[in-house]
């Protein structure tokens, strides 16, 4: 003993041996728990959904927790289909963006991503466009000089409720922003015209695809337009055997090697004449109009 | 003067030797690792994300050191009973208790300083935040160090009359309430009694509003399209007024309560 304060020689070589054996411990025992953890859907809860509440207890903190919540947000609707966890709806989606949107106001992709996580139809989004349209008109609140939130919501009323004179009239009053591009009132009379609808659908999923600021969105508006390539490509093959089978009494033996937009050859079987999309096609095929 | 600059030093090398600088560097990698982690996570906006945790991380590890090492200031000092050998010496109480305040601004100052260095090295680092938003962040920082200064008043004031937990409880519920001073305010107007609606008015004055100081968030540095919300200069002038009336009443009751112990 070195000094009177107690000392071992043992003590260490102790408390080494019980460091080392507790940090190899942890893991075993928490996987231990995790096993035994209740499997199936994690429950879809709000504990807070009042975003006045959730804006008051930010004690000044409001645009990093806004942060957080379009965090909270993103992973909500981007787990969706994670093995075994899928949720059958997005109840919370729209309380998460209204809380986040309201903790920061200026944060545009929360509107813009927001509506078209809102928009799409189940499995793909929460199929709720009125509540699409609900955060977009709280976004032109906020931001009455950004064209592209009315254009955002012309483009709910065209492509997911259908209201083509009211998708005009919303691209009518985005065209009337400052700064608004001129394409705009071309589009806006085309909806109102009722004519061209495929080609107007086209129009929009590119311009969303070439001009979107996040990944969500625009694979969004790739696989909507690879669906409605699809779509055309199925209509003219099956168009192309019905008239060899008018002519000849019998389906073509082959149509070629035509690919979908991913490069993968149509599946046909000469036997029953039918077309389809290849089962191992890396198209995300949706239904599209 | 020259003996509040000595007491602020000395206390300034008290507070280092605490080693809560320390905390900086936890702080610059805990910044650079989430500009890393949460620009993966984020759906846009990885630069305003990174400066609104930035300045959440600045304030809140500035309020920690505010109210820990605020608390302790004169407390510590008669504990130890070394405020009897300081008090012998040519040193008024005033003096005593405006240069322990001023130590630990200092203190807090090379903290901010450090901390938004490690903000601007983040903030670089993702390349995409515009040149004019490394000068935009001097304001926002210092509004944070204006309700840092005025935290670390109160947290001295409680200290002169208080125990450090009851003063560390103190200032933090003032420092919580002082968020809420226009909901008391709005709280009195809307209860239709004429007594409430004037204590709602009174306590809106009376309790430090530290919404004051929140005028320049990531949205306020950025200034990009969609976070034009403009600097107003006379509005951070206006924050900087108040905090100093508001320091300067604080310290003045500081001293009076201070004067008035009796250390038998």
């Amino acid at each position: 003993m070195k000094s009177g304060g107690g000392r071992h020689p043992g003590t260490r070589s102790g408390a080494v041996a019980a460091l080392v054996l507790a940090a190899l411990l942890v893991k075993p025992v928490q996987d231990f728990i995790d096993a035994r953890a209740p499997a199936g859907e994690e429950p879809d809860l709000l504990f807070f959904n009042s975003p006045e509440l959730v804006r008051k207890m930010a004690l000044g903190f409001e645009p990093l927790l806004a942060d957080l919540y379009w965090m909270r947000t993103i992973q909500y609707y981007g787990r969706r289909d994670d093995e075994g966890r899928r949720r059958e709806s997005f109840e919370n989606l729209h309380t998460l963006l209204d809380i986040t949107t309201t903790l920061d106001p200026g944060l545009q992709d929360a509107y813009r991503a927001g509506s078209c996580f809102l928009s799409e139809p189940p499995p793909v989004g929460a199929g709720q466009p009125e509540l699409a349209l609900e955060l977009l008109e709280k976004g032109a609140r906020s931001h009455p000089l950004q064209w592209r939130l009315v254009y955002e919501r012309g483009f709910v009323h065209y492509l997911y409720l259908k209201d083509y004179a009211a998708a005009g009239e919303t691209w009518l009053e985005a065209a009337r922003v400052p700064g608004a591009p001129e394409w705009l009132a071309g589009l806006a009379a085309m909806a109102l015209s009722k004519g061209g609808a495929e080609e107007i659908a086209v129009s929009l999923w590119r311009r969303q695809y070439e001009e979107a600021t996040s990944d969500a969105v625009r694979d969004n508006a790739r696989n909507h337009l690879h669906s409605l390539q699809v779509k055309r490509d199925l209509a003219a093959l099956r168009d192309r055997i019905e008239r060899h089978r008018a002519a000849t009494g019998s389906f073509p033996p082959s149509l070629g090697t035509p690919r979908d937009p991913m490069g993968t050859p149509y599946a046909y079987d000469p036997r029953s004449g039918r077309v389809d999309l290849d089962p191992a096609s890396a198209v995300r095929c949706l239904d599209v109009p | 003067m020259n003996r509040i600059l000595a007491i602020a030093r000395n206390t300034f090398r008290e507070t280092v030797r605490d080693k809560i600088l320390y905390n900086l560097i936890l702080f610059a990698l805990v910044m650079i690792g989430s500009s890393l982690a949460l620009g993966q996570l984020t759906l846009g906006n990885e630069d305003k994300v990174i400066l609104d945790l930035g300045l959440g991380a600045i304030s809140v590890f500035g309020l920690l050191i505010a109210i820990f090492i605020g608390i302790g200031l004169v407390y510590k000092e008669l504990e130890k009973r070394t405020v009897y050998a300081l008090l012998a010496k040519p040193v008024r109480r005033y003096e005593l208790v405006l240069g322990k305040y001023l130590g630990l601004l200092w203190t807090l100052g090379v903290n901010l300083a450090v901390m938004t260095a490690g903000l601007a090295l983040a903030l670089g680092y993702t390349g995409r935040a515009p040149a004019g938003a490394y000068w935009r962040l001097l304001p926002a920082v210092g509004l944070i160090f204006l309700s840092l200064a005025l935290a670390t008043a109160l947290a001295l004031l409680f200290s002169t009359f208080s125990t450090p937990a009851l003063a560390a409880l103190f200032t933090f519920f003032l420092w919580v309430i002082g968020h809420f001073n226009a909901d008391l305010r709005t709280f009195g107007e809307l209860s239709g009694s004429p007594a409430v609606e004037a204590l709602g008015r009174a306590l809106y004055y009376v309790i430090p509003n530290f919404g004051n100081f929140n005028l320049i968030d990531g949205r306020g540095v950025l200034q990009t399209a969609g976070y034009a919300r403009p600097i107003d200069p006379w509005a951070v002038a206006g924050a900087g007024a108040y905090a100093l009336l508001f320091i300067a009443f604080l310290l003045a009751l500081s001293v009076i309560i201070f004067a008035r112990r009796d250390f038998k």
